[in-house]
């Protein structure tokens, strides 16, 4: 097709290769989520067989077991909470986090700077060490297994998130358009809600989706503050010892519900994934 | 003058919610929790009683704790080394130019965001000895079985290869976006110069690249020192605590042998290394976007 042929085909080996590499690579990243929707949709002799069975004839045993009467317990009401808590925290987080991080990115005090880096350094605190004086504290104020307590708690872990990547996104937008609404006569509010949320609505998504991740995957303190009632999907599949390790196809159609809906959420985020990650620092 | 006080009472009254709500679950927990490591604090043995630094003397002569410190810098120091070196590679592969690379990349960091309780679960199930397939994989090579979670030598590098599942993609995505934002020129420049491929590579990229690296690796090593749930869903600190990481052993002073005094003074001891860490992190990060 082209006179020259030597470097094209140079560059197609090259291609062909880090291609053949990359598949490999993603399905590593795959071969565990393939591991448990086909382990959902196995029959139990299928689950335990040795050599494990990579053709079976897959049903829907196990989703109906999860769902529908699987030892009483109705995952469910943990769904739910989790909806529920996720949706909630994530709310506030990002309310409450973008105006803070408007007014630290617009107006300056002194000592701003040294109060955004306090902020942030919270978030690197390990949740453990937040077990014991939570647990305590939420103890003392009744609010054990209540969906406020998580919905608290998810909200300030990831306000310290939301302001310092905000703040970011807030001071890269030029000053000028929101000096021009105020000669307009619009006042600080309006400014901040009219021209400088909807120029930082990337940040607010890719900061919302992130914050929602967090609360929607956290474990350690939900299994501490929650037994029954405000229990979310983590700490139903972390009960899965308690099944004496047989439910394994029953604990993985669940996993496929928590996983599942995140996993979509991922693959549409990836523009601002990295500075959500990174905490801004890189872009 | 009166323009600066509006501007002083609309910054107050945007911050002070959410510094309200930070101060009351983030910050005071952290006080309450040096608090209460002064205290013998147990669960329905009465009331707590003053102890001065005896809980901190107790971890000092605790075998158990010291172990766990030493099985958490093991954890973090393999983690985070397969992960960054793997990572930091595939960064690379998945910068080549080519149609497709983009989506396939797209899918690789799908781990990043799997609940770590599913990822406990799906690899508990995967390294059984029984019927999990990552021995059959082993038995097709020819080897015996390995009991990944159960033999005394392998069950930590168990967990490192989990961990390393669900976060050598974020070393990769985060390099990656480094690598995509080094200018065009310098690799002209250094075209020019003569520097062959290697040359460039150690010579230009590496140091260009080196304030991204920092960052990638602080947040793993506080990240992997955090971590709890692989521990939780697969072994418990077991075998014969040697997954005992400082998450977990706190977990278990705390909440099952209900010690909360001592718990939260490995807690505390926890929070002084993770600040020692951070610190370099908010260094390496704060001063460079800000000063304009």
């Amino acid at each position: 097709m082209t006179s020259d042929s030597k470097p094209i085909s140079q560059f197609n080996l090259r291609a062909a290769l880090a291609l053949g590499a990359a598949c490999v690579v993603v399905g590593f990243s795959l071969f565990p989520l393939y591991i448990m929707i086909t382990t959902a949709l196995k029959a139990e002799s299928d689950i335990f067989s040795w050599p494990p069975t990579w053709t079976f004839s897959p049903t829907l045993q196990a989703f109906k077991n999860a769902f529908l009467l699987f030892g009483g317990q109705n995952v469910l009401v943990f769904l739910f909470n989790s909806v529920l808590i996720t949706a909630a925290s994530t709310a506030l987080a990002v309310g409450l986090g973008s105006m803070a991080a408007y007014a630290l990115a617009r107006f300056p005090f002194r000592g701003s700077k040294h109060l955004a880096f306090f902020i942030l350094s919270t978030r690197f605190a390990p949740p453990v060490a937040f077990i014991v004086p939570i647990y305590l504290m939420f103890r003392s104020v009744g609010l054990i297994d209540t969906h406020l307590a998580l919905i608290l708690f998810y909200t300030s872990m990831n306000l310290s998130f939301v302001i310092w990547v905000l703040r970011g996104f807030f001071a890269d937008i030029p000053i000028e358009l929101e000096e021009a609404a105020l000669v307009d006569g619009y006042t600080r509010w309006q400014v901040f809600l009219r021209v400088a949320l909807p120029l930082v609505r990337p940040g607010l998504v890719a900061t919302a989706i992130l914050s929602a991740v967090f609360a929607w995957n956290e474990f350690l303190l939900a299994n501490i503050i929650t037994q029954r009632d405000a229990a979310t999907i983590p700490v139903y599949l972390s009960g899965f010892s308690a099944s004496m390790g047989i439910a394994w196809g029953e604990y993985m159609a669940v996993g496929f519900f928590a996983v599942a809906p995140i996993m979509i959420f991922t693959f549409f985020l990836q523009r601002h994934l990295v500075r959500g990650l990174t905490f801004g620092a890189v872009r | 003058m009166s323009l600066l006080r509006e501007k002083r009472k609309i910054a107050f009254a945007m911050i002070s919610p959410s510094i309200l709500v930070i101060v009351a679950i983030n910050i005071f927990p952290i006080i309450f929790a040096v608090y209460i490591s002064l205290h013998l604090w147990s669960f329905g043995r009465g009331e707590p009683r003053f102890a001065g630094l005896l809980n901190y003397e107790d971890l000092y002569y605790d075998g158990r704790f010291i172990d766990a410190v030493f099985t958490s810098a093991k954890f973090v120091f393999f983690a985070v080394l397969v992960e960054f070196l793997v990572g930091f590679a595939l960064a690379f592969l998945f910068n080549v130019k080519v149609r497709g690379m983009a989506t396939l990349r797209q899918v690789a960091v799908l781990p990043i965001m799997v609940m770590p309780i599913v990822a406990g679960l799906v690899w508990f199930y995967m390294f059984n000895e029984n019927f999990g397939v990552i021995n059959w994989l082993v038995t097709l090579l020819g080897a015996p079985k390995v009991g990944f979670l159960t033999d005394l030598d392998v069950a930590l590098f168990s967990i490192v290869l989990a961990d390393a599942w669900q976060w050598t993609p974020f070393v990769m995505l985060v390099m990656f976006a480094a690598l995509q934002s080094l200018p065009e020129y310098v690799y002209e420049a250094a075209k020019m110069d003569g520097l062959n491929g290697w040359q460039t590579f150690w010579r230009v990229t590496i140091p260009m690249l080196r304030p991204s690296i920092m960052i990638v690796i602080i947040l793993r090593i506080v990240d992997s020192f955090k971590m709890i749930e692989l521990v939780f869903m697969m072994t418990q600190g077991g075998p014969a605590g040697r997954t005992e990481v400082l998450p977990w052993y706190l977990y278990v002073t705390g909440f099952q042998g209900l010690d909360l005094g001592y718990a939260a003074a490995i807690a505390v001891c926890m929070l002084i290394i993770v600040t020692i860490f951070t610190q370099f992190f908010v260094a390496r990060i704060g001063f460079g976007d800000d000063q304009k």
